[in-house]
């Protein structure tokens, strides 16, 4: 019984290098331990643009976003079939190095990691001076500019040696955005960013989402349904690991096609 | 499971049908008082005024459930319509006192034959008592046939109403046409309540 | 759904226990206080003894002239602080890498059948009696060397530093929560880098905990000292030689029936709690005191935070 709407048509008909998508999932089923956390989910995300991605707790979301940068397979007893085509380049296959293709995406975490033991420089850096980057011009440069795109220039410019971890709860996680921006990847993932902050940091990050989408192609998972109604253009709503409509996040939340989705952003759950 | 939304809807909903029934007997009233000649503005009056206080009370509720719950897909349809609808209503109340005051400034009409009126006010009563009943039950079939309806009575002014120029009274014309022109109106309205109607069901807008 | 009334009604049940327990809180404070002070007290005492007996002998003689003829006073313990501080540098040199790569292993590679074979007979080995290990270095070394060695000492007391500093070193690095590995792994850093620059930097404060303990320990080994080392009255000479310790020292200095041996035993006993203190403070000294650099330790210690 399928139970994958949407207004989208099955990936068969379509070739891989189709360019308004940067990223395209193929027939992902993800397993950890054998039991399927994902089954088989095809979605495309649109170049530049934000996808949310929604869902009651334990849905998949999660899981298929770890999916996307080969985060999943660090899980032991995880495993994975499908694929995953960034600018049609298939991410599963043989010839590509997890490692380094984990620099074209980034990815921020639900609550804030800055690494404990360095600097908010050291921090923004650290994807590029421990890959190996070094020189200083071009960091300061990087460090900078990651930081102003954050928001978070103006409050820090003054004592970047001070500790990561000195910084509030909503600037932490800014602080990890810039990290990620750092590493100038195409895409990037945002794994509930805001749930763990206040509603004040929670704007301030949304804002920031806002204007990324300019140049960045982002994919968010989020409980908050306003959230994703507030950034997102198009929204993924999946259930018990299926995706059970994709669409316009106009669309989803005005008119959704699917009773399960109805149920679901109405507050219909049990 | 009742959500936190479920009462407001409950009390949106008895408001629309309570302001529903305000509208239909508001219309009935003056129309049958109109062709009988007699006199019914202050009572049509105390409605039109009721129903105005409804669409205060809706509009309040509608305001706060959207502040308070962040409706989305089918309540956020149906609060959206109910506030577009219940305007429809004091629309019905407004143009029901209309007809009770040409009366009022004409003075008598007990020589004309309100022929045009008679004919088309069981069409516009039988609308009228459709739409709210539409919106009550969300039948999609009612919702097309009002549609119709409300074709035929366009074309019926559309005839009428160039004809009313050759009438030999013209007090009796004037007065018609005011009638005939209201009664095109209160239909239309009742036809825009059926596409809100196929909105909130379908989510389309045509 | 449970009413006003019927809420007081409960209510009424609860209060009477509370003064008893009051009561039983204090006892119980009294008691753990009681036995916080049981417990310092042979600390306490021992410290004091050894400053009290020790202090006497103290002086520049005694701290660098090798020792005079037995029973006349003279002379001094200086070729025994020298193979201490010798035989714990060489020890952790082979001791400390081997932990800290073991436990590592077993921390970020560990998740397998055959770590936890090692991880058990790692706690076998740190339980060893260090006497066994002594004897096991003086068959594998001494006996086929020829001669008792600085080597000899330092492969018998870092085979007793291993395992505590493994445990220790897996235990840091398993408190550095997953997501800062995650983190890492995000930004595309290779795992070595993610394990050594993050995560290690992270565990710092444990491991040299764990150092530390290590090293104290070995500090007052003797029982593999005698067998590895033998002693001497002589500084160090060469790596083909016998050397001296401080607990070797003790031990002969204590076994000599002369007072002023006596003396001597208890400064050395001073001068081994003062080396083994001043180490542990020194290395603290470099490694944490660097702002940010704390670790795990930092996160206790933040007191402001801005918007």
């Amino acid at each position: 019984m399928s139970t994958t709407e949407g207004t989208f048509s099955p990936l068969n008909n379509l070739t891989p290098s189709d360019s308004d998508y940067k990223l395209i999932a193929e027939n992902v089923i993800a397993k950890y331990n054998g039991v399927e956390a994902v089954k088989n989910v095809s979605i495309k995300f649109k170049n530049k643009a934000v996808t949310a991605l929604i869902g009651p707790s334990g849905c998949g979301k999660t899981t298929l976003l770890r999916c996307l940068n080969r985060m999943h397979e660090l899980t032991k007893g995880a495993s994975l079939t499908g694929r995953v085509l960034l600018d049609g380049e298939d991410l599963y296959s043989n010839e590509q190095n997890p490692i380094v293709l984990r620099r074209k995406i980034g990815m921020v975490f639900q609550k804030p990691n800055p690494f404990p033991t360095m600097s908010i420089y050291d921090n923004v850096a650290a994807g590029l001076k421990l890959n190996g980057l070094k020189n200083k011009t071009i960091i300061d440069e990087i460090v900078r500019s990651c930081l102003e795109m954050s928001y978070l220039w103006d409050e820090v410019k003054n004592d970047l040696k001070k500790p990561g971890m000195s910084l509030s709860g909503g600037q932490q996680q800014r602080l990890c955005i810039a990290r990620a921006l750092a590493i100038q990847p195409e895409v990037l993932l945002m794994d509930e960013p805001a749930s763990a902050l206040d509603p004040l940091a929670t704007q301030k990050i949304e804002e920031m989402i806002t204007e990324l989408k300019k140049e960045y192609t982002i994919i968010i998972v989020t409980h908050n349904m306003q959230q994703a109604m507030r950034v997102s253009d198009y929204t993924g709503f999946m259930y018990l690991g299926n995706l059970i409509e994709f669409g316009e996040t106009r669309q989803i939340f005005e008119n959704p096609k699917n009773e399960t989705t109805a149920k679901y952003v109405q507050g219909q759950f049990g | 499971m009742t959500r936190l939304i479920d009462p407001s809807l409950n009390q949106l909903s008895s408001l629309m049908d309570k302001m529903g029934h305000l509208a239909s007997q508001s219309i009935n009233l003056a129309l049958d008082s109109y062709l009988e000649g007699k006199q019914a503005r202050n009572e049509v009056y105390e409605l039109s005024k009721q129903i105005s206080d409804l669409y205060d009370q809706i509009g309040n509720l509608t305001y706060e459930m959207i502040l308070k719950y962040q409706p989305v897909a089918s309540d956020f349809r149906l609060i959206r319509s109910s506030i577009e609808i219940s305007y429809a209503f004091t629309r019905f109340g407004r143009y029901a006192f209309d007809i009770t005051a040409v009366r009022e400034m004409f003075g008598d009409l007990s020589e004309c034959k309100n022929e045009v009126i008679y004919t088309i006010s069981g069409e516009i009563k039988n609308m009228i008592n459709i739409a709210i009943r539409c919106f009550a039950t969300l039948d999609l079939e009612k919702a097309k046939q009002l549609k119709t309806d409300e074709d035929l009575v366009d074309k019926y002014y559309a005839r009428h109403l160039p004809m009313l120029i050759n009438s030999k009274n013209t007090k009796c014309a004037l007065a018609d046409a005011l009638v005939l022109r209201y009664l095109e109106r209160i239909a239309d309205h009742a036809a825009f309540m059926a596409e809100s109607v196929n909105y909130i069901v379908t989510g389309n807008r045509s | 759904m449970i009413t006003a009334k019927q809420r007081a009604e409960f209510r009424t049940h609860f209060r009477y226990n509370v003064k008893k327990r009051l009561i039983i809180d204090k006892i119980a404070t009294g008691i753990v206080i009681g036995f916080v002070a049981l417990a310092i007290i042979p600390l306490g005492s021992i410290l004091l003894e050894v400053t009290k007996n020790g202090s006497a002998a103290l002086s520049i003689e005694f701290l660098t002239q090798i020792p005079g003829a037995i029973g006349t006073g003279e002379g001094g313990i200086g070729p025994a602080i020298q193979g201490t501080m010798l035989i714990i540098a060489a020890s952790s040199m082979i001791g400390v890498p081997i932990g800290i790569l073991s436990g590592i292993f077993l921390s970020e590679f560990g998740d397998n059948r055959y770590a936890k074979t090692i991880r058990f007979f790692n706690d076998v080995m740190a339980e060893f009696p260090s006497i066994v290990i002594g004897i096991f270095a003086f068959l594998v070394i001494v006996l086929v060397l020829g001669h008792f060695s600085l080597w000899a000492g330092a492969f018998a007391l870092s085979i007793i530093m291993l395992p505590i500093i493994a445990r220790t070193t897996e235990e840091s690095l398993k408190l550095v929560p997953i997501t800062y590995r995650e983190a890492g792994y995000a930004l595309g850093l290779k795992r070595w880098i993610i394990i050594t620059r993050i995560v290690l930097s992270s565990a710092k404060s444990g491991m040299i905990t764990g150092i530390m303990l290590a090293v104290a320990r070995i500090g007052g080994e003797t029982a593999p000292l005698i067998m590895t080392i033998l002693g001497s009255s002589q500084f160090f000479s060469g790596f083909d030689g016998p050397i001296d310790a401080l607990p070797l020292r003790i031990w002969r200095l204590s076994l000599l029936p002369y007072d002023s041996a006596q003396a001597q035993g208890w400064g050395a006993a001073l001068i081994l709690i003062l080396i083994v203190l001043s180490v542990n403070i020194g290395v603290r000294y470099i490694f944490l005191r660097k702002s940010g650099g704390a670790g795990l330790f930092y996160f206790r210690s933040v007191k402001r935070r801005q918007r």
